[in-house]
């Protein structure tokens, strides 16, 4: 498993095709289905799927799980979201707080992990810091 | 030794945290708990933090406000967490140091290494989502940031915590 964090609007994603040479088979948290997070090579906007887990209340160490043992080579690309003041709004809380637990535990089992800013990666899991 | 530990919300501070004060030996632990819980999520986030904590020996002293007249037992490891939350309480309680914060945080970080062997503290960035808030939570992150610069100064190391992954941004790994 591979991840690319980092803020938004910082080229993840581009940075993800050209680094892993993934050019097809992304699913988009804004619209996919689960099955299609287990059977794609990549999935972008991750944190988006997270807060469709929270509104529906789901289990996510299931679904964290479940991602491990069905699509352990998956490349994962999520904003990092965690950087603020706590938010007013207790959905935003939950959110927020997801979207952190889950990819913590992402993290810990990837074997590279990506952080982007202005289209430049650095690595920070998994290599010599330098991409 | 100082070591400041940073990052976003839901990073794994707290678990990095507590793993530098195990890997400091069998000295006794003392934990500063500064969140002052007032509904049930409070309570369930202590909850959460106390499971995390149980079989690691740590001795609880809640600290909401008045860090520097804090005493603790002279030689202990101390982890304080977390910063955000005593930089609230001192700005937003009653008995706080309200415009006097920045100040009164500090000594009490003095007053605390004076006692410990070691200093661990927990802190957390707030600045980053581009938001413009208002006046008096603008002056709560000024605060903060202010607190975060001059403790990762007096640091020995400074690290921000990324999904779990440490970053040393200060001091380097020597743990």
């Amino acid at each position: 498993m591979k991840m690319v964090i980092g803020g938004a609007f910082q080229g993840k994603h581009s940075y993800a095709e050209r680094t892993f040479g993934i050019t097809e088979g992304w699913a988009d948290g804004m619209n996919c289905s689960l099955e299609d997070i287990f059977t794609c090579s990549g999935m972008k906007h991750f944190h988006e799927y997270v807060k469709l887990l929270v509104r529906e209340k789901k289990d996510y160490q299931e679904f964290v799980k479940e991602l491990f043992r069905r699509n352990p080579e998956i490349c994962i690309v999520c904003n990092e979201i965690g950087y603020g003041v706590v938010p007013m709004d207790k959905f935003d809380r939950e959110y927020r707080e997801a979207v952190g637990r889950i990819c913590e535990q992402l993290a810990s089992g990837s074997d590279q992990v990506h952080r982007v800013m202005c289209g430049i990666g650095t690595v920070i899991k998994g290599g010599d810091g330098r991409c | 030794m100082m070591h400041v530990i940073t990052g976003g919300s839901g990073s794994g501070k707290s678990r990095f945290a507590e793993q530098q004060i195990l890997d400091l030996g069998p000295a006794r632990r003392i934990y500063i708990a500064t969140m002052h819980p007032y509904d049930e999520e409070s309570f369930a986030r202590i909850r959460r933090h106390r499971a995390m904590r149980a079989e690691k020996e740590f001795d609880t002293r809640e600290c909401y406000t008045g860090l520097k007249e804090l005493e603790i037992p002279s030689g202990a490891n101390v982890l304080l967490e977390c910063m955000s939350n005593l930089t609230a309480n001192e700005m937003f309680e009653e008995q706080g140091a309200g415009e006097n914060t920045v100040e009164e945080i500090l000594q009490g970080i003095h007053h605390l290494r004076q006692q410990a062997a070691n200093v661990v503290v927990v802190t957390n960035e707030i600045c980053s989502d581009g938001i413009e808030y208002d006046p008096v939570t603008v002056q709560y992150q000024k605060y903060l940031g202010q607190i975060n610069q001059a403790m990762a100064a007096m640091a020995d190391r400074v690290t921000e915590v990324v999904y779990g992954i440490p970053l040393d941004l200060k001091g380097g790994a020597v743990g």
